[in-house]
């Protein structure tokens, strides 16, 4: 407009244009398209991971950090030393390479393990075998039988409630065999259960199915004995350390849950978001068809809204398959957890009760009968097992957590720059003169 | 200058005969150019120019709102805004502003002026007012003329209107303009003196036309279904945009419950707590961002909306020519049957029916004398029919060559303004998106340190 009352353009914006830096004026304004203030997030990356753990490909977490102080445990004599740099590692194992397989009866997925590993335990250094959910279910449930005083970590959910997912969908498949692998790592990096009998059958085994047929396997002697304590011995109270540690749990899992169910929403408001967008970019083609000089810079929003979309169908699609089952598997983490700690008390119990009852009975001397000492021993190695247990798993949780969050932020920056991309590259197309009449 | 109660500024000329009203490129004549003398320097600012009450270059403003209460028509009490319309006259030499007037009108009397300005002035696309009440509302935006942010919007756009209507050429000059800016009291009757609303045509006679008209300039029907699609695709996306906008809040509100439950986690952890707290303050920071984006964002709406009414204010032009063409078609129609009858009665031959005839058949002829005068009466008729179809022809083509030329002009100022608009909303989402990146990069840091 020229020279009409010397007001700005009459735009009904308080920011008219003529006080909005030019975008290409790359001046030092943050509103400048070619300024960028900020540092590039690799820059921000190398700085804070100076020298934090490692974090190993395939979601590995390292092996834990510190040994337990204890040593009087019996199983103490078992454990490698936890090394920091991964140096010394003899076992390493993956779960890749999803196959559907169809039979008369079902159809199923099965995953190749590969190990790799030096250890005298291993006949051979390399083995490659296929597995199915099943069999995972099945390791699990022979580890917590022989392992009791110990925490195994969690398998991915049998069954899919939510929704109605496909059980073959490359998306489903996928975040079951990450979960899988990371529920192997964790036992790879375990000084105890990594020793496993079953574990090593698992690894090994040309036919499982056979070997779980033979019945049961060899079980420790703490195992045996700890299955054998019956229920019904009530605790009189929690050591404190233990009852801080089940507190701990409580509140952990409600976190999460918290945080699982913000997610989930978050989820749920960006695919509405992702919809609305999806027929908000059309329109502006639809109204570059009438135009003449416009409709160039019309078009070109509608493909920038476009662009912005599938930015956005990506976030969603990322944050489902890789946060929101971590997220979960954390908290059946936390729940089998806590049983652990029932299952110690109770051997605390078992053992408090013999006590008493054997300072009832006056009969016997100072001396300890045989069998109170057992239920001693017992306790006192679970308390160990758990309390090494526990640290090892607050390292974990640690490491895991800090990438899953900043996993989550990394997503989300991306989105933002995708999109950042789409809009500045249109910027010099909407400025141009349209020579065309 | 007495613009108010004269035709708008065309003296007619007479120009060859042309019977049927077509319109004909050939006819673009001297009179009509010479008619235009008043308007011919089309400046754009109102500065000192003949014909102009603008003396020096001004400066308008709507600077403010006030709620006001008062008795309505029907002497009921009633609350209102007022707006404070404030003009300043600008010294050339050192750029400094003089307040020259400042009166307060409220939204009725600005529709009373455009209303004025579409009568006198039909052949121009006259800005439009902002909307009546909010209409494209997202959930958070109040659908109450009462609301704040309503109300400031409103200035906004009446700001807008005047400028537009200040910058115009022709508009500009006219004396209503002037004094509403400058005249508070009695503008009100010194507008319903000029008899606008008198001279309006009726919705009906417009509606009739556009339907019976024969041969309307094509341009027009072109730009006519131009502005309805116009119309129809910028409701569609306004209507949309304000659903992404709803959703977009959601989601940016739901991120600062993150804040919450990352500092109740805190308090549970030892090494992590530190890093989980502050970033659920980054986490609160990003919830809130969403309230200005979205204002900023209204903005864009508004120029949008801006433009959709534009749509009207052109379909308003478009049937102006069609009811100015169908009334030359109906005249033309009309002479030409008023001198077939005349050649009938001179030659004696009936061919088209008439009761004249009818009752001649059946009563006896009329008497030579008789048909003399019926003759006389006729040509009479004729005589002044052929008038005024020239006058209306001349009318018509004037009113075409105006009209196209503010059309013209509307379409580059279209163009730009448009073009202006899309990129403002780039830079918004832009900034946005480096807003956003910015909080997730602290974020992030945040989440490095656990």
């Amino acid at each position: 407009m020229s020279g009409g009352p010397p007001k700005a353009l009459p735009s009904t914006g308080p920011h008219s244009l003529r006080d909005m830096p030019h975008p290409l004026a790359g001046s030092s304004s943050e509103e400048a398209v070619g300024g960028d203030s900020t540092p590039s997030p690799d820059l921000l990356m190398a700085r804070s991971f100076g020298d934090k753990d490692l974090i190993l490909p395939n979601g590995g977490t390292p092996a834990g950090t510190s040994s337990p102080a204890s040593s009087s445990s019996l199983l103490n004599r078992l454990q490698l030393d936890d090394d920091i740099d991964g140096e010394t590692r003899d076992l390493f194992v993956t779960v890749d390479d999803p196959k559907k397989h169809v039979c008369t009866m079902e159809t199923y997925i099965t995953y190749r393990i590969t190990t790799k590993s030096t250890r005298v335990e291993f006949d051979l250094p390399e083995y490659s075998v296929r597995r199915r959910y099943q069999d995972f279910d099945w390791l699990r449930n022979k580890l917590e039988e022989s392992q009791p005083t110990h925490l195994i970590p969690p398998l991915p959910e049998k069954f899919v409630v939510k929704g109605v997912v496909d059980r073959f969908s490359e998306e489903f498949v996928e975040t079951r065999r990450k979960a899988l692998d990371k529920f192997l790592k964790r036992i790879t990096d375990h000084p105890v259960l990594s020793f496993n009998e079953h574990f090593n059958v698992f690894l090994t085994a040309k036919d499982l199915n056979a070997y779980k047929k033979q019945g049961m396997a060899l079980l420790t002697r703490v195992g045996e004995s700890v299955k054998h304590v019956t229920g019904g011995y009530k605790l009189r109270s929690r050591p404190l350390e233990f009852a801080a540690i089940g507190d701990y749990l409580d509140t952990f899992a409600l976190k999460l849950g918290t945080i699982d169910r913000i997610a989930q929403r978050i989820i749920k408001e960006e695919i509405e978001y992702l919809v609305e967008l999806r027929e908000y970019g059309p329109v502006y083609s639809t109204w570059s068809a009438l135009e003449g000089e416009l409709a160039q810079p019309l078009e070109g929003v509608s493909a920038c809204i476009g662009n912005c979309s599938t930015a956005l169908e990506e976030l969603t699609d990322d944050m489902t398959e890789d946060f929101l089952p971590v997220l979960r598997e954390y908290i059946l983490y936390s729940d089998s957890m806590k049983n652990v700690l029932k299952k110690r008390d109770q051997v605390q119990a078992e053992y408090e009760a013999k006590l008493e009852a054997v300072a009832l009975r006056k009969e016997d001397r100072p001396k300890v009968p045989a069998d109170v000492e057992k239920c001693q021993d017992r306790m006192e190695c679970f308390n160990a097992d758990l309390k090494a247990d526990m640290e090892r798993w607050q390292n974990n949780k640690r490491q895991d957590f800090r990438q899953l969050l900043m996993g989550m932020a990394d997503k989300n920056i991306q989105y933002y720059e995708k999109c950042l991309m789409a809009w500045e590259s249109i910027i010099p197309l909407l400025q141009e003169k349209q020579e065309a009449k | 200058m007495e613009q108010a109660h004269t035709e708008p500024e065309r003296q007619l000329l007479p120009a060859p005969l042309e019977p049927l009203g077509l319109p004909d490129a050939a006819l673009e004549t001297a009179a009509g150019e010479e008619a235009e003398g008043d308007l011919e320097e089309g400046s754009e600012d109102c500065t000192m120019k003949e014909n102009n009450f603008w003396l020096k270059k001004i400066e308008i403003s709507v600077s403010e709102a006030e709620k006001r209460t008062g008795r309505n028509a029907m002497n009921m009490q009633e609350t209102y805004t007022a707006y404070l319309i404030e003009t300043r006259s600008v010294e050339h030499i050192d750029g400094q502003s003089v307040l020259t007037d400042s009166l307060w009108r409220r939204y009725s009397e600005f529709e009373l002026l455009r209303n004025y300005l579409l009568v006198f002035y039909p052949h121009i696309v006259v800005p439009p007012l902002p909307e009546k009440r909010a209409e494209f509302v997202w959930h958070k935006l109040s659908a109450d003329n009462m609301d704040p942010d309503f109300v400031e919007r409103r200035r906004i756009g009446l700001e807008n209107f005047l400028l537009r209507v200040a910058s115009h050429p022709i508009l500009c000059r006219d004396k209503i303009f002037y004094l509403f800016l400058t005249q508070e009291g009695n503008w009100k009757e010194t507008v319903n003196e000029t008899g606008f609303q008198l001279k309006a045509d009726s919705r009906l006679k417009a509606l009739n036309a556009t339907f019976r008209v024969k041969n309307p300039d094509k341009r027009f029907t072109d730009l006519k279904h131009y502005s309805d699609e116009l119309q129809s695709v910028i409701s569609h996306l306004l209507r949309v945009r304000a659903r992404v906008a709803d959703r977009l809040y959601g989601v940016y509100k739901v991120h600062g419950n993150y804040g919450r439950v990352f500092s109740e986690w805190s308090a549970i952890e030892k090494e992590m707590g530190d890093g989980l707290q502050s970033a659920g303050h980054h986490m609160d920071v990003y919830a809130s961002s969403i309230d200005d984006i979205l204002e900023d964002e209204e903005h864009y709406a508004d120029q949008l909306k801006e433009y959709l009414f534009y749509a009207e204010a052109l379909r308003a032009v478009c049937r102006k020519h069609e009811l100015m063409q169908y009334d030359l078609e109906m005249a033309a129609q009309d002479l030409a049957s008023k001198k077939q009858q005349c050649e009938e009665l001179a030659t004696g031959t009936v061919r088209t029916f008439s009761l004249k005839g009818m009752t001649t058949k059946l009563f006896g002829q009329e008497t030579p004398e008789q048909r003399e005068a019926r003759i006389k009466v006729l040509e009479e008729q004729i005589r002044e029919g052929e008038e005024q179809l020239k006058s209306k022809n001349l009318e018509g083509r004037e009113f075409v060559k105006n009209a196209w030329a503010d059309i013209e002009r509307f379409k580059e100022q279209k163009n730009h303004d448009l073009k202006e608009a899309l990129i403002s909303y780039a830079v918004m989402q832009i900034s946005m998106c480096k807003k956003g990146i910015q909080v997730w990069t602290n974020a992030k840091e945040c989440f490095s340190k656990m």
